[in-house]
């Protein structure tokens, strides 16, 4: 394919793709993302590409396998253009009946359509689903227009336009003072505002200047930068692109972790292509300006999605972050000014250049302004990827977009911010999504996980699972953060089997506090996050586990005892067969359960089909 | 860096000092006489800011910013708060960390007891490295020969020989005993299992600090520790 010079170049390639899809009589759009791919996504679209070729439609219809959409729960999904058709949880026995009815004619198949949980009315079109439908999808919402592995289809869509539009036209400290108006913060955790960043690595002395994007996501749950990697990685490019312009750089990165093998080689693919159009490399676009980027592929160390420690992995260097009295736009890799931002905050970059400060400012509240995705699972009954103008609440996104409780119990609170986030509780759920209000309520928007937890879930035993993650991940380099982490480990843990007192309870307050201030790194210094916020909020957990001895929510085995209700119980036998450690034991007509043997599996309980066994 | 022989103004703890630019704010303090506890830091190795013990505030633009001294560089008008009711409870509960860790060490009992440490909260560890880097940065520093390092992460980092197995560039220095805080005068206090104390000899330290203000406890850590007190 011959180079982009200039922008027309780029117009006649959008013109020509775009004829040639309204050349098709319809457009299936399968989602292959992380979570349909789980739930089967490769079978669908091999029958579909099988049933196409079968009846002669390959010509007149064309898949497009696109990134996620985000509805993961209800995977794997299919949209039907013209028309919008939603089919959600779709099986490749359903193929031949979409193609008959949808394809073929004009047909709705009923029983794919999604039904809404609470009016139990079925939804045609995608934009109407009450999960879409609060959502406002920037960054998210072209993840569905766009083959990962096809640039044309970036490009007609409007890719590269942002590039085009400032390359060599104006000048880089006007782009900076846009993004700056914008007010866009980083979305990787730390919301420092990004063209300050940009601001700061162009005034910075040396050469060369590096750009680096951060696609080490590595919290539990959270899976928004590889969405967009996977599902739109030259958004990503076009932003890393335009950054470098702004800042003066001439290098760029991308540092992906290795386990997200669909996010390395749709990267690599973009990078290839790019450079095959002549978007990446010398002179782009005919103007004087060079850059490239290379993927370098992380290790799985989630210290390394520190700044500092990320950038000592890329140099080859064991990955442990350093002081940061000197910044890292003054001093960076190698030691030359970089910039470094997460994949969210440089795929939000073109939509910016294309649509103004002004439209993006207008998103938002307060000192947090655009869209941010949030990666809501749990016990909700939507699990997926959310995209919502910050400062929504967070009652808002679990219940009006998250659909609620999975599980029929009462939500009790929220876990954000991946593993250095805090837990807010229910009755703090009016708060609004933003920078200050989440850290102020001790915890954060960090890279936007949001863990549902039911009434089911014991809170120290959260703040327990959180810790050990956080110890296994610890790069041990500081005194507070590997001795006090394991300091406040050992305190959890006695306090959940049983032999905790309230001088513990202080002398873990203590450690927190100091894990908190003194330690080297974000990881460190954000640890003790989910210990201090269930203090705050959840202290009557803390206060059962230690002066009654009891785990309200029955998680922690030490503290639970099982018993069998005499009223309930029918005498049928059931746990008695079920019982492993043969625990159960005849009473009479009815049975009990012998304390002494009881391995508190909850097996029986499981089994037990009069409910007449409960835990205390 | 530019500028090496040009001095700047600092405040710390309300005491207005000059510095070479380029030099730490915690060895500008340490020669003024500002003494601020450390373990990791030494004299002519690069700062690592590993044991954290030397934490300051850094106030700039009315917000304070807790951060290590000794991987901090002076700047003209920086404002340094060593002695806050912040800092010192954090650096005593460092103190108290590492003294469990490691509580037969004489060195780390002494700073634990000019932290104010005088119960220890944590059940004792009594191991033989706290990991403070010394042997580690000396050995690849001031030797140039890196027959030490670090290996592995987190919980499971420790300081070892190249394949475990004493290299031929071992320049046989010991540089790596003489510094390691656990050879400087072993403890005395009897560390065994039920008998965990801190000995008596630093216990008449610290209440010889407490009642004549602004002495030198003599606490030994200016053998190895270089505290300038200890000089004058």
């Amino acid at each position: 394919m011959p180079k982009i010079k200039n922008v027309s170049d780029l117009e006649k390639l959008a013109l020509r793709r775009k004829k040639e899809n309204s050349a098709y009589k319809k457009i299936i759009t399968v989602c292959a993302g992380t979570g349909c791919s789980a739930s089967g996504c490769g079978d669908v679209l091999k029958w579909l590409r099988v049933e196409l070729s079968r009846k002669k439609l390959t010509r007149k219809i064309k898949i497009r396998t696109t990134g996620c959409h985000g509805f993961c729960e209800q995977g794997p999904l299919m949209v039907i253009e013209p028309g919008n058709i939603f089919y959600c949880q779709v099986n490749p026995n359903d193929i031949p009946e979409i193609i008959s009815e949808s394809i073929a004619s004009d047909k709705i198949v009923e029983r794919l359509l999604y039904k809404d949980p609470a009016t139990g009315h079925k939804v045609i079109r995608e934009k109407d689903v009450p999960f879409y439908k609060s959502q406002d999808r920037t960054v998210l919402g072209q993840n569905k227009l766009v083959d990962p592995c096809d640039i044309i289809d970036y490009i007609s869509n409007g890719g590269y336009s942002a590039l085009a539009k400032v390359l060599g036209k104006v000048n880089p400290e006007t782009v900076i003072e846009e993004v700056k108006e914008s007010g866009l913060r980083g979305r990787g955790g730390g919301g420092f505002p990004t063209g300050k960043k940009w601001e700061y690595c162009r005034r910075a002395e040396g050469t060369p200047k590096y750009v680096i994007c951060n696609a080490d996501e590595g919290d539990p749950g959270a899976y928004m930068d590889r969405s967009i990697l996977e599902g739109n990685p030259h958004a990503v490019l076009e932003g890393m692109l335009i950054g470098a312009y702004a800042i003066g750089a001439s290098h760029g990165f991308i540092y992906v972790r290795n386990e997200y093998p669909l996010a390395v080689q749709h990267s690599r693919e973009a990078v290839r292509e790019a450079e095959d159009l002549g978007l990446l490399g010398k002179n782009i676009l005919g103007k004087s300006f060079s850059f490239d980027i290379k993927i370098a592929r992380g290790g799985g160390a989630f210290v390394c999605g520190e700044s500092t420690a990320l950038m000592a992995s890329l140099e080859g260097k064991v990955g442990e972050p350093r002081p940061k009295d000197i910044h890292t736009t003054d001093r960076g890799f190698m030691d030359f000014p970089t910039n470094l931002n997460n994949v969210e905050t440089w795929a939000n970059v073109p939509s910016i250049i294309n649509r103004g400060a002004a439209w993006f400012a207008g998103k938002g509240k307060g000192k947090s302004k655009g869209t941010k995705i949030f990666a809501l699972t749990g016990k909700i009954k939507n699990t997926g990827l959310v995209e919502v103008p910050m400062g929504l609440s967070i009652r808002e996104v679990i219940y009006d977009i998250g659909g609620g409780s999975s599980t029929g119990k009462r939500i009790k609170a929220v876990q954000t911010g991946g593993p250095s986030g805090g837990c807010i509780p229910e009755r703090l759920f009016d708060l609004e999504v933003d920078f200050e209000a989440l850290s102020n309520a001790g915890s954060m928007v960090g890279s936007g996980g949001m863990v549902v937890m039911d009434e089911s879930t014991c809170m120290v035993d959260v703040a327990k699972y959180f810790l050990s993650f956080l110890i296994d991940e610890s790069c041990g380099k500081c005194v507070p953060c590997r001795i006090g982490l394991s300091r406040m480990l050992e305190i959890i843990n006695d306090i959940t089997s049983g032999n905790g007192t309230e001088d513990k309870l202080n002398l873990l307050r203590d450690t927190a506090q100091t894990v908190s201030i003194a330690s080297l790194c974000a990881l460190g210094k954000t640890a003790p996050n989910p210990v201090l916020s269930t203090l705050e909020h959840f202290r009557e957990e803390y206060d059962a586990h230690i002066k009654e001895k009891r785990c309200p929510a029955g998680v922690c085995k030490a503290l639970v005892r099982y018993r069998i209700d005499k009223k309930k119980c029918k005498g049928c036998g059931a746990c008695l067969k079920a019982c492993p450690h043969g625990a159960v034991v005849k009473k009479g007509s009815i049975y009990g359960i012998n304390n002494a043997a009881c391995q508190k599996c909850g097996i029986c309980k499981e089994t037990c089909k009069f409910c007449a066994i409960t835990v205390a | 860096m530019n500028g090496t022989n040009r001095y700047v103004t600092l405040k710390i703890d309300g005491a207005i000092v000059h510095a070479m630019a380029g030099t730490s704010v915690l060895d500008t303090a340490l020669s003024y006489g500002i003494c601020i506890p450390h373990l990791c830091h030494m004299k002519d190795l690069m700062p690592a800011g590993l044991c954290r013990l030397c934490i300051v505030e850094h106030v700039k633009n009315g917000k304070s910013k807790v951060t290590a001294s000794c991987t901090l560089e002076v700047e003209e008008g920086m404002v340094i708060l060593a002695h806050t009711e912040k800092i010192l409870k954090a650096r005593k509960n460092i103190a108290e960390m590492l003294v469990a860790e490691a509580p037969n060490s004489r060195a780390i009992q002494d700073i634990a007891v000019r932290c104010g440490v005088k119960n220890v909260r944590y059940p004792f560890r009594n191991k033989a490295c706290v990991l403070c880097g010394r042997c580690v940065r000396a050995c690849g520093e001031i030797w140039r020969s890196k027959s030490l390092g670090f290996v592995g992460r987190g919980s499971e980092r420790r300081v070892a020989l190249p394949l475990n197995e004493r290299p031929e560039y071992c320049k046989k220095c010991n540089a790596c005993i003489d510094l390691c805080p656990m050879t400087i005068t072993p403890c005395p206090g009897p560390m065994k299992k039920g008998e965990e104390y801190l000995c008596g000899l630093c216990e008449s330290q610290l209440s010889m600090a407490k009642d004549i203000e602004d002495t030198c406890v003599s606490c030994r850590l200016g053998d190895g520790f270089d505290c300038v007190r200890k000089r004058s």
